[in-house]
């Protein structure tokens, strides 16, 4: 029974970075309608960032912060080049994220090295029921909620949420009340970049990070998302979480080796069924 | 006519040049010729039937892999390589019935979802060589004759990309390959039409597998052996750029897009194997490059570089020929 | 109010307006009617900023409100949040004066806009441009889609919305209805303005009458 706490406490910590990652998604697209492919390598350059910044002396939580400000940051970069010339359609801003997402390695191998780079979480550990786990996981489990909170409430209750769910429902009529479709584009671009960072920072210390380890994250970050139909947060979390646990499940009491599989397979059966239900002829855009 | 004359001296220019290359050289012109052939059967997908695919190099892997499976087991090499291209298209046949219901992205990411299924599988696989991979795949010899030399597998593979090009070709030009280009935008027209572009687009997505596998089975016995590793999703990456940077939909876009890329690795290899130059300098390099080729190239050159030459030489014709009368209407 | 100049705009290659002169005086109700696709909305689009001229000038004196063709809400929000989406421009979150003005969105505050009806949703889409408090309407295709009995009433909460001081350009196919609100009008041709004088000048002008508003008077 403990054995089986133990998977789900750890499932639950790394379908949190997929939560997060995925929801960082699910933001852009809502907005943008774009797919955004360099997401995980917000998650590690965040990640390495904090790592440099720790080792020259900073303290934790500062070096945190800084390297989701770097995460905002590279979300911004990502959406002025992937939006900012008028005309892009959302499947040529696609491919650009793609390309990003790939020069993104050649910037974090260049700045860091090619190895394996870690450092501490919140130290100690914690016993419940009969499990022992890092205290980590708390850490990553608490931000996780606190932060689609703070989202659920954003994007109901406040007047800029309001105008990127607008540019989200219609972006035609988004403009016709004046707001300014891009610049929301582009804050869509920063707080997915700053999400995806929380991502990187919150699972470095359970992780090993190295500069393809956002492949394993925009995976799983997509199932998540997918689940949620890139526009739900809140499925996004469901999905997130369900897709850590299953792989937790499968590397306990399974073979390790292919937790990968397990997402991919999750986030096919998804897409699929998804497509499924809902003819293609009415998601088109006139 | 006119239009056979710049094939016809591409195709005798190319056909000549093996001889005269020095042997690192024919290496590059051997695999610049896999590129292409599996970059025109991806271009046709991804021009003429709208998908986007992240996963082509699955395909070059199993058509690798087949031919190099039937041959370890003793099979005849030529039964191989026959084989590469067909099970490349079943499976892509098998895969594509509930993958193509999906669209844009989502196509993407599934593409790509299945190449790391495939390569974790292929790791795993015992009887594949897993991790370490396939060794020890015979020559590929026809009737008596072995294939033995470099130069051998650069006629073969000129052969192999002339056969891909014509079937392509002819596949573009038949009325399955027009219908497809005008519906491959729109969901709507296509149902209206009574098309049956779902059963083209398998058809595409199989055939693309099909010149992805050919590839692979010459790719198998030229090299000797295989590894998973041999096919990461880089490669895929790698030919998505060579597709959308010579020009999706175009026949000579793909072989443009393929030289072109396959030239500049080529030269960021050397510049990153310079002394003095860390180790990952290669790698990163070309990361770098892929990413700002293909970033650069769909910002400002949407259609790839083919396309866009095509519009400069036409205008330049357009204003040095006088303008003719147009004939009335019947 | 409105001042529009020899306004010319391209959709690519193609000329959607050329050289288009238009005026919309204070508390004047003018009218453009003119076939599909004669470049209405875009004309529309323009005055709203969301199309850029090639040529000409657009200047518009005042807050300019839009209502677009074909509602264009924003189906998952409520209501009440269209409205208040309506203000964004001049951080306008005061719903109440347009719930007075159009009493029979009240009921309806917390319904999704995606789920209301054609004339409900037109009169959303008329509050939501109430909401940046305009001196000058711009309202494209009001009738398209909806019941004569639901126009009708669209209609007269535009006429005392005029009465009270607003100026209003109605863009309409309907012919009829747009020269019965307005006291003048223009009508507009493949992108071209080829007829221009009061209301009752343009319904007795012969090619005007045969074209738009049916042979039989």
């Amino acid at each position: 029974m403990s054995d089986l706490l133990q998977y789900l406490i750890t499932g639950l910590g790394g379908g949190c970075a997929f939560a997060l990652v995925g929801s960082g998604m699910v933001v852009i697209h809502r907005v943008t309608r774009v797919v955004n492919f360099a997401q995980g390598s917000f998650a590690v350059l965040a990640a390495l960032t904090t790592s440099t910044l720790l080792a020259t002396g900073l303290p934790h939580g500062v070096a945190e912060l800084l390297a989701v400000a770097v995460g905002a940051g590279a979300g911004l970069l990502v959406g002025l080049v992937a939006i900012g010339k008028p005309g892009t359609p959302p499947g040529a801003s696609l491919i650009i994220t793609l390309g990003l997402a790939v020069a993104a390695y050649a910037v974090e191998v260049l700045i860091w090295g090619d190895q394996p780079r870690s450092f501490a979480g919140v130290p100690g550990a914690v016993e419940l029921a009969g499990a022992r786990f890092q205290a980590h996981y708390l850490l990553i489990i608490g931000a996780t909620v606190a932060v689609f909170v703070t989202l659920a409430i954003l994007f109901a209750r406040t007047d800029v949420g309001r105008a990127l769910s607008a540019c989200a429902s219609n972006p035609y009529a988004a403009k016709v009340v004046g707001i300014n479709v891009t610049r929301m584009g582009l804050l869509s671009f920063a707080v997915g970049g700053a999400l995806g960072g929380l991502a990187g920072v919150l699972v470095t210390p359970i992780q090993l990070v190295t500069f393809d380890y956002d492949v394993t994250l925009i995976v799983g970050g997509f199932a998540a998302a997918i689940l949620g139909g890139l526009v739900r947060p809140a499925l996004t979390l469901a999905g997130g979480l369900l897709l850590g646990v299953a792989q937790a499940l499968v590397a306990g009491y399974g073979n390790a080796a292919y937790q990968l599989e397990v997402a991919l397979v999750l986030m096919l059966a998804a897409m699929i069924w998804q497509a499924a239900r809902q003819p293609a002829a009415q998601r088109e855009v006139a | 006519m006119t239009r056979w004359a710049p094939v016809a001296a591409v195709a005798a220019l190319t056909l000549a040049l093996p001889p005269l290359l020095s042997a690192s050289h024919l290496a590059m012109y051997i695999l610049l010729g896999l590129a292409a052939m599996v970059t025109v059967g991806l271009s046709l997908l991804m021009g003429y039937a709208g998908q986007v695919s992240l996963g082509q190099a699955s395909f070059y892997a199993i058509g690798g892999y087949t031919a190099g499976l039937l041959s370890v087991h003793s099979l005849p090499p030529l039964l191989g390589l026959l084989a590469a291209p067909l099970v490349s298209a079943a499976f892509a046949t098998v895969v594509g019935v509930p993958l193509l219901r999906l669209r844009g992205h989502h196509l993407a990411f599934a593409t790509l979802a299945m190449q790391l299924i495939l390569l974790s599988l292929l790791s795993q696989a015992e009887w594949a060589g897993g991790a370490i991979g396939l060794q020890g795949i015979p020559r590929l010899s026809v009737g008596g004759y072995e294939f033995a030399d470099d130069l051998s597998y650069a006629y073969l593979v000129w052969a192999a990309v002339a056969l891909t090009l014509l079937v392509a070709r002819n596949v573009v030009a038949s009325r399955p390959g027009r219908a497809l280009r005008a519906l491959a935008t729109s969901e709507t027209a296509s149902a209206a039409s009574g098309v049956p572009v779902g059963r083209y687009r398998l058809t595409v997505f199989a055939l693309a597998a099909a010149c992805a596998g050919l590839a692979g089975g010459i790719y198998a016995f030229y090299l000797g052996y295989l590894a998973p590793g041999s096919f990461p999703v880089l490669l895929s990456i790698e030919y998505v750029v060579m597709a959308v940077v010579g020009g999706l939909g175009t026949l000579w876009g793909a072989l443009v897009g393929a030289t072109a890329i396959v030239l500049l690795v080529q030269l960021l290899n050397t510049l990153g194997t310079q002394p003095g130059m860390p180790s990952y300098a290669p790698s990163v390099l070309s990361y770098a490059v892929y990413g700002l080729l293909l970033v650069l190239v769909v910002l400002f050159l949407p259609h790839g570089i083919v396309p866009a030459a095509r519009d400069r030489l036409t205008r330049f014709r357009f204003r040095t020929r006088p303008t003719e009368p147009v004939a009335p209407e019947p | 109010m409105i001042e529009v100049r020899e306004l010319t705009v391209r959709h690519g290659a193609a000329v959607a307006l050329d050289r288009v002169d238009l005026t919309v005086a204070a508390g004047e109700m003018v009218a453009l009617i003119g076939p599909n696709g004669a470049g209405k909305s875009t004309l529309a689009d323009t005055l709203a900023g969301i199309l850029r001229p090639a040529a000409g000038t657009v200047a518009v004196r005042g807050r300019l409100g839009y209502v677009p063709e074909g509602r264009q809400m924003f189906p998952d929000l409520t209501v009440d949040d269209n409205l208040r989406l309506g203000g964004w421009a001049i951080r306008n979150r005061t719903t109440a004066p347009v719930y007075d003005i159009l009493p029979r969105l009240d009921p309806l505050r917390r319904r999704r806009a995606g789920s209301l009806s054609g004339g409900e949703q037109q009169m959303v889409a008329v509050g939501r441009a109430l909401m940046a408090r305009p001196e000058v309407l711009v309202v494209d295709e009001l009738s398209l889609g909806l019941a004569p009995l639901v126009v009708a009433d669209l209609a007269r909460h535009l006429r005392e919305l005029n009465t009270d001081g607003l100026a209003v350009l109605l863009v309409e196919q309907n012919a009829r209805l747009a020269l019965d609100l307005c006291g003048r009008g223009y009508v507009l041709e493949a992108g071209r303005v080829v007829a221009t004088g009061t209301a009752a000048d343009l319904a007795a002008d012969p090619r005007v009458a045969d074209a738009y508003l049916g042979a039989a008077r």
